[in-house]
């Protein structure tokens, strides 16, 4: 880790204490910044993170590919909607990485546009071989914000570099909770290795109706061992709702409130003791509030989330 | 760097198709003047390429040179590389490309364009005729619009693949110098509209195997193997 990227964290983090306590000094922020501050947001299901016991919001905003929209500010802005049609459903946790091209950017000019740091759930990765410490400061700079609730070594890679750095921003307080991520089913098996033998307080993987793999070993130990789950690719990438699409509801999904596959989806998911949050990604912010709402009302028990995955495995 | 292993091509592609072509259009109505000009430099770069004869040999590659140029700079690094994490560590070859053909266009060296009646000869026209005219309407049968046509000049594929097509019309030993940049580049702009479920992704593929196949011939026939003589490498004055 070199000292002047970890100078800069600090500096960017004090800046940012700086700039909370002048706002709050000063009253509102710019008139631009107050779309989502003030507002009331719906009451929807929390689950806690085990380390702590903090609640959050169970369904969670992923940026893969969706946020990946370059300096296209009509894109930037519809990106913004899509937050703040989150927001304004009673989102909070919002995904990243590094390897996202320009989400990080989006999502710090989303942020900015909304006035919405205080209320975000700050989720993102270090994803290199190199230097850890250097990519996290870029992080930082391009979500603009004080610091990240969650941080997570990306799909392991350098694992035995990145993992005791988020430890360490824990340690001196700079962070909040560490994580590690793989998707597709990858590495399972050194994903449960460290699971086993760090104290982690996130683990995030590829969880849906289909790919059910996790739901032998991996989100039992989680269960166990008090590491809160976020579920990547609920939806396999958007494939899964798009093969769905058409396909009448089964009838007990009116039961559940669910007016949607992707809802359905969401509900299965959020319904298995060990996950915390999906993180679905969309480019419409009908879309996630449509998601958010799967947050609500009831949820399937064991019986019914057999059923939900037998019509999707019958249907796909 | 075990850990990279686990990774598939699909991984590595984070933007969408709208987002993607999204960028032409973006380019096309920013940079009008400049796309338009572009395409024209190109157009007359393939009619002097097409003649019989060597006349126009520099002018060529001086325009090669400036198009690569305001690829690397306009489309690579101004859009595409934001969202594409992979641009920067392909932009020193297109440097190198714009490098190679700025110093082809000023010294004498043994490397002449001109139609020879070959297979090869056939091949590069059409890569060019392809580049310039068929490549920008492609995107119209795939339902996009007319606006977020790659052209010629300004977009990378269009520019790689109808540069394959000039250095086959040209001959000398020192033409497969400028062989490999556009031809990986064709490879990579393959993979990333075949991961996109673009059915063009075979266009710059059968721009490689053809090539490839081509520069073989090439070399078998000499056109790549023989010096050029003091005459061929004069260039004429009428």
């Amino acid at each position: 880790m070199s000292e002047i990227d970890r100078r800069t964290f600090l500096k960017s983090a004090s800046a940012f204490s700086a700039l909370g306590a002048a706002t709050a000094l000063g009253g509102a922020g710019p008139l631009w910044a107050q779309t989502i501050a003030g507002q009331k947001r719906p009451d929807v299901i929390r689950k806690a993170i085990a380390s702590t016991g903090e609640e959050i919001p169970a369904v969670g905003l992923g940026s893969w590919i969706t946020f990946n929209v370059g300096n296209d500010m009509e894109l930037r802005d519809q990106c913004a909607d899509v937050m703040s049609a989150f927001f304004s459903a009673g989102g909070r946790m919002i995904d990243s990485s590094p390897m996202y091209g320009s989400s990080q950017d989006v999502i710090g000019y989303g942020l900015d546009k909304l006035g919405a740091r205080d209320q975000v759930f700050s989720t993102d990765k270090v994803w290199t071989s190199g230097d850890g410490m250097e990519q996290l400061a870029q992080t930082q700079e391009r979500w603009n914000i004080k610091s990240f609730d969650l941080l997570q070594v990306h799909n392991l890679v350098g694992i035995n570099e990145n993992l005791p750095l988020l430890f360490k921003l824990k340690d001196e307080g700079l962070l909040r909770y560490v994580g590690v991520t793989t998707s597709h089913g990858r590495r399972t098996e050194d994903v449960m290795a460290v699971m086993k033998n760090e104290r982690l307080d996130f683990v995030q993987v590829t969880y849906n109706p289909i790919d059910r793999d996790v739901e032998e070993y991996l989100l039992p130990m989680a269960y166990d061992r008090g590491i809160a789950v976020i579920v990547n690719r609920p939806f396999r990438g958007g494939s899964l709702v798009e093969k769905l699409e058409g396909e009448p509801l089964p009838e007990f999904a009116a039961e559940l409130g669910a007016e949607s596959w992707a809802q359905l989806i969401l509900k299965y998911l959020i319904a298995h003791p060990a996950v915390t949050c999906p993180i679905p990604a969309t480019t419409k912010p009908a879309h996630a509030a449509e998601n958010m709402r799967a947050a609500t009302g009831l949820l399937p028990d064991d019986k019914m989330r057999e059923q939900i995955a037998a019509v999707i495995g019958v249907l796909i | 760097m075990s850990e990279w292993w686990s990774y598939g091509l699909a991984d590595f592609l984070l933007f969408s198709p709208r987002v993607y072509f999204r960028l032409f259009e973006t380019m096309n109505t920013t940079w009008g003047l400049a796309v338009i000009s572009a395409l024209i430099a190109g157009v007359i770069a393939a009619g002097l390429a097409m003649r019989h004869g060597h006349r126009g040999n520099r002018v060529i590659l001086v325009v090669l040179s400036l198009i690569w140029a305001w690829v690397s700079y306009g489309f690579m690094w101004q859009y595409y590389q934001p969202i594409n994490w992979v641009v920067p560590y392909v932009l020193p070859g297109f440097v190198a490309e714009i490098v190679l053909l700025a110093v082809f266009a000023s010294r004498p060296l043994p490397l002449r364009f001109g139609w020879r009646g070959d297979f090869s000869s056939m091949v590069g026209a059409a890569f060019i005729g392809i580049a310039l005219v068929v490549y920008p309407f492609v995107g119209l049968f795939e339902g996009r619009d007319l606006m977020q046509a790659e052209l010629f000049g300004s977009a990378a594929d269009p520019t790689a693949f109808g540069t394959l097509g000039f250095v086959l019309m040209a001959r000398g030993t020192w033409r497969w110098l400028l062989v490999p940049v556009p031809l990986i580049w064709c490879l990579i702009a393959s993979a990333t509209l075949w991961v996109m479920d673009q059915e063009i992704a075979v266009v710059p593929l059968i721009a490689v195997w053809l090539t490839v196949f081509c520069c073989w011939l090439d070399l078998k026939n000499g056109v790549t193997t023989r010096r050029m003589t003091q005459a061929e490498l004069v260039e004429p004055t009428d």
